[in-house]
């Protein structure tokens, strides 16, 4: 079987998967408290003659398309969800879809950063400590990386807020931009990259404890295998040995690895997001919880299952890039 | 290495000794029999070796052993809450007094946390945990000179000079600070001095009596005659409490409550009150004590041997303290800080004070001696509970909700695992594909939604529960996909094919043969499951999606951290649980870590 057709499989196979979980959201979505109906009539029943309220009521019920059996409800509900039209947001007084732009994109900035961060640093650092294993720099890395990937993000985030916030306040406290802040070009970036900093480093912190871990365990095993010796032997570079030799086959697990840690980075952003008041969406989805914005929440919980698919879809891809055998019949 | 190993044979049991010797102990087979070890003993032995993990192991063990048995020895009461207590700094010696008062001592007043005392030669003395720093300003003594009356309140501090000038100082807003005229132009004597809840009285020997501070918590109200004929009166932080010179007990309130509701036999034959703060005492002159208000922790149960003995009465804020006429104390009420513990004294007791949960008493000799509320540990949150005590249960909770989590995924994922792993063909695929599914599901926001659409109807104990269920529901398809790939390479081995040959049942194939061997798979994964699970679980409890107030975890503990000014002057509310919490999840952690390294030969290597 060909990769094409391999990759095929795997999207038919995700789109089924995610109507599975949508029908499982629809009845999440079902079950929220409260009636439909009467939250989008709000106060005209008190305004208005209990027969002429009813008549209404049976109507606005009859557009919601409330009176259907539950198959055609859910099939109307996920057709205005694939086309956008995500309902009307009860605490911003607007449609979803306008309300959503700016935190969607303040919580991918945060999170791109904070994987450009990690990677840039646990892949190094993971070679480096496999290659020269068990010395003193090893030990000491393996210490500070379980500390790292044990404790969790919110109390890494208090330690960082009482240490470079409140006693050397080199970085704000909390926010996405200094109060009446209206510079732009230069000044905005440097701004929003200042307010950024500390979210960005307690993100990545926890990733990089655990992939450092991750890609060191992966090289030494790669390190101990015959073909490594071959290459050794060959008279190759020692370099080339580990970068090329090596690094790419031990990136295959690394892949699935780090493909599932970006996904789970967005869903504890949520917490990080809520600690620096950061205007993203995870606020954003603890916000209208609080608020019972449900048609809000369950466009947002919508985001993270499509992140997560497309997290899958991406390891699919990454692994017939990385690995040339792949072939995945059983 | 091999030398501890036969000397560790040697010492092997009587059986093996019995066996070799019928054998007739050929050396060779001594030898084989010494290098065999059951995998388990030797995933023990290579684990004890390993010294993090063992650290991590101690460390773990300690910390769950305080959680679980140190609750016993301090219990809490979830629902427990004073503002007087709230965001005291962790330390002792709110009762220390200090050494030039010890024995010199004339008044000692118990505040809030701290305790103010002058000696006999009218120096003023200050110690304890001081609400604000405002309270270490304290006028010098060429200003006060010789002060002959003193009282400490919520976070401030009056006291009077043999000039009869009033002082106060710590919190000076709301008025605290500015006296009334009518008091400064007042040329009788001061007979009374009081600071409480953000408000301070004065009684003078005209029996005038004058309040001033926060108007907002306390209103009062003089009926008709009472003012200019006070003889005393007592303070808590909903009303004053008047003695008129006629013996008359006089609520200084105009509105009906549990404290105006005074025993009518008393009127007319009271010689001293007190108040605590939710009820109200008055002695009469037969030494007895009558009490009226709420029975709250118990300060209204006078104990029946002192009935008509007692020459002096005060109260704190759920006791009584008291002087009998044989000259010892006597304390009742609420014992949760040890007030009622009072100390003995050598000579006869002349002078005693109580507030909030500390007493004092002075002999006659001028020694003072102080008990009831020494300090806290860590301090206390922002509704004045103990944080140590919190932490503890709060430990327990969240060793409890992360191991039943745990628990039930599992039970799943072994199930689920197994299964798949065994049966193969079409149930594999089914199985692998549902694990899937719940694997793609977005974990931490499904948590949030779950937690917070189901649990909005349910009482905590049911939302304990269902923390639990959604925290085991949604993580076990990594121990399941752990288990299967086990059980695949297990299914092929020799002793499954023999066992199968022999009629063994299907169910008893995967129970008796196959799940011991993977059985150490298992809990290395469920032991870094476990403290996976604590972390979500403290995570949700965190952003208030978890275990909800007044149940303690380490996650809500540190919801109301969630400010830079928290951070940064109430240190001890979130330094706390966030040690103890580390110190939990990394030696889970290393446990974790040390045990798949004992398990798996391959990385001993690394």
């Amino acid at each position: 079987m060909g990769k094409g057709r391999y990759l095929i499989r795997r999207l038919v196979y995700i789109v089924f998967v995610f109507f599975i979980i949508s029908i499982l959201m629809f009845f999440i979505y079902k079950s929220m408290p409260g009636d439909p109906v009467t939250m989008m009539l709000g106060d005209s029943k008190n305004n208005m003659r209990p027969d002429d309220y009813l008549e209404l009521y049976n109507r606005t019920r009859q557009q919601l398309g409330l009176d259907k059996p539950l198959v055609i409800q859910y099939l109307i509900w996920i057709g205005n969800m694939l086309t956008g039209n995500f309902g009307y947001s009860t605490q911003y007084k607007q449609q979803v879809i306008q309300v959503i732009g700016t935190p969607m994109l303040n919580t991918v900035m945060l999170n791109a950063a904070s994987m450009i961060v990690v990677f840039a640093i646990s892949i190094p650092l993971g070679i480096a400590t496999a290659v020269h294993k068990n010395t003193v720099f090893d030990k000491f890395v393996q210490v500070i990386t379980i500390v790292g990937y044990s404790l969790p993000s919110f109390i890494i985030a208090l330690l960082f807020i009482f240490a470079f916030a409140v006693k050397i306040p080199i970085f704000p406290i909390s926010g996405i931009r200094s109060p009446g802040f209206t510079g732009t070009g230069m000044a905005f970036v440097l701004d929003t990259l200042w307010h950024m900093a500390l979210p960005v480093i307690v993100m990545s912190i926890s990733g990089i404890g655990s992939i450092t871990r991750y890609v060191r365990a992966e090289m030494i095993d790669v390190l101990r295998m015959d073909y490594i010796k071959t290459a050794r032997a060959k008279g190759l570079k020692e370099k080339t040995v580990i970068y090329v030799h090596a690094f790419r086959n031990a990136l295959i697990p690394i892949v699935t690895i780090a493909t599932a840690w970006v996904v789970s980075l967005f869903g504890g952003s949520i917490v990080i997001e809520s600690v620096f008041l950061w205007n993203g969406l995870g606020k954003m989805l603890i916000d209208s919880l609080m608020q019972r914005d449900f048609a809000l929440v369950l466009t947002l919980q919508m985001f993270y299952v499509i992140l997560s698919l497309a997290g899958n879809v991406i390891m699919d891809i990454a692994y017939t890039i990385v690995d040339p055998r792949v072939r995945l019949e059983n | 290495m091999a030398k501890k190993k036969k000397d560790a044979g040697r010492k092997s049991t009587a059986a093996a000794a019995a066996e070799r010797m019928v054998m007739g102990g050929m050396p060779q087979q001594e030898q084989d029999e010494e290098l065999m070890q059951s995998p388990m003993r030797m995933v023990v032995g290579s684990f004890i070796r390993d010294k993090i993990a063992m650290i991590g192991l101690c460390a773990f063990i300690v910390v769950f052993l305080c959680c679980m048995i140190l609750p016993f020895f301090f219990p809490i009461e979830l629902n427990y809450q004073d503002v007087t207590q709230a965001n005291v700094a962790p330390g002792f010696g709110m009762l220390k007094i200090p050494d030039g008062l010890k024995n010199n001592a004339k008044a000692i007043s118990s505040g809030s946390t701290f305790s103010v005392g002058i000696d006999n030669d009218g120096n003023v003395y200050e110690w304890g945990t001081f609400p604000t720093e405002k309270l270490k300003n304290i006028p010098s003594s060429d200003e006060m000179g010789k002060l002959t009356m003193i009282s400490a309140g919520l976070d401030h501090v009056v006291a009077v000079n043999e000039d009869n000038e009033i002082f106060t100082w710590g919190n000076d807003r709301m008025g605290l600070a500015s006296l009334p005229i009518e008091l400064k132009m007042n040329t009788s004597p001061i007979k009374q001095i009081s600071a409480g809840y953000q408000f301070s009285l004065a009684l003078t020997e005209s029996g005038r009596l004058y309040n001033w501070g926060s108007a907002y918590l306390l209103n009062i109200y003089f009926p008709e005659g009472v003012q200019g004929n006070i003889a005393q009166f007592e303070d808590n932080t909903n009303i004053v409490i008047a003695l008129t010179n006629d013996g008359e007990v006089v609520p200084l309130s105009n509105k009906a409550s549990s404290y105006t509701n005074v025993p009518e036999e008393i009127q007319g034959n009271t010689i001293d009150i007190a108040l605590s703060d939710e009820s109200a005492a008055a002695l009469t002159s037969d030494g007895r004590v009558y009490t009226w208000g709420n029975n709250v922790n118990g300060s209204m149960d006078v104990p029946e041997e002192i009935q008509g003995h007692v020459t002096d009465i005060e109260g704190g804020r759920y006791h009584y303290t008291a002087i009998l006429d044989d000259g010892t104390v006597y304390t009742w009420g609420n014992d949760n800080f040890n007030q009622c513990d009072a100390p003995s004294f050598d000579s006869a007791v002349t002078t005693i004070s109580a507030g909030y949960y500390g007493s004092y008493a002075i002999d006659e000799n001028g020694h003072a001696e102080g008990w009831g509320l020494d300090g806290y540990l860590m301090g206390t949150d922002q509704l004045g509970r103990d944080l140590f005590r919190r932490l503890l249960v709060g430990g327990r909770m969240t060793m409890t909700v992360g191991f039943i989590a745990v628990i039930i995924s599992t039970v799943i994922g072994v199930l689920v695992g197994g299964i798949s792993g065994y049966k193969g063909g079409k149930v594999d695929n089914l199985m692998m594909r549902l694990t899937e599914i719940v694997s793609s599901i977005p974990f931490l926001p499904f948590c949030i939604i779950l937690s917070s659409i189901l649990g909005n109807s349910i009482d905590q104990t049911q939302k304990i529960i269902l923390i639990m269920f959604i925290l085991g529901l949604l993580s076990w398809p990594g121990i399941a996909r752990l288990v299967r790939g086990s059980v695949l390479a297990e299914r092929e081995q020799e002793f499954v094919t023999a066992a199968k040959a022999l009629g063994v049942k299907e169910f008893g194939i995967i129970l008796r043969h196959i799940l011991p061997n993977i059985i150490t798979v298992i809990i290395v994964n469920a032991t870094l499951d476990f403290a996976t699970c604590m972390l979500t679980e403290s995570s949700l409890s965190f952003i208030g999606f978890g275990v909800t107030e007044p149940n303690a975890t380490w996650g809500n503990m540190l919801n109301g951290a969630q400010n830079g000014q928290v951070i940064e002057n109430y240190w001890w509310r979130w330094l706390f649980p966030s040690i103890a919490f580390g110190i939990c999840t990394i030696s889970i952690n290393c446990v974790g870590d040390g045990l798949r390294d004992a398990i798996d030969p391959k990385s001993k290597e690394r």
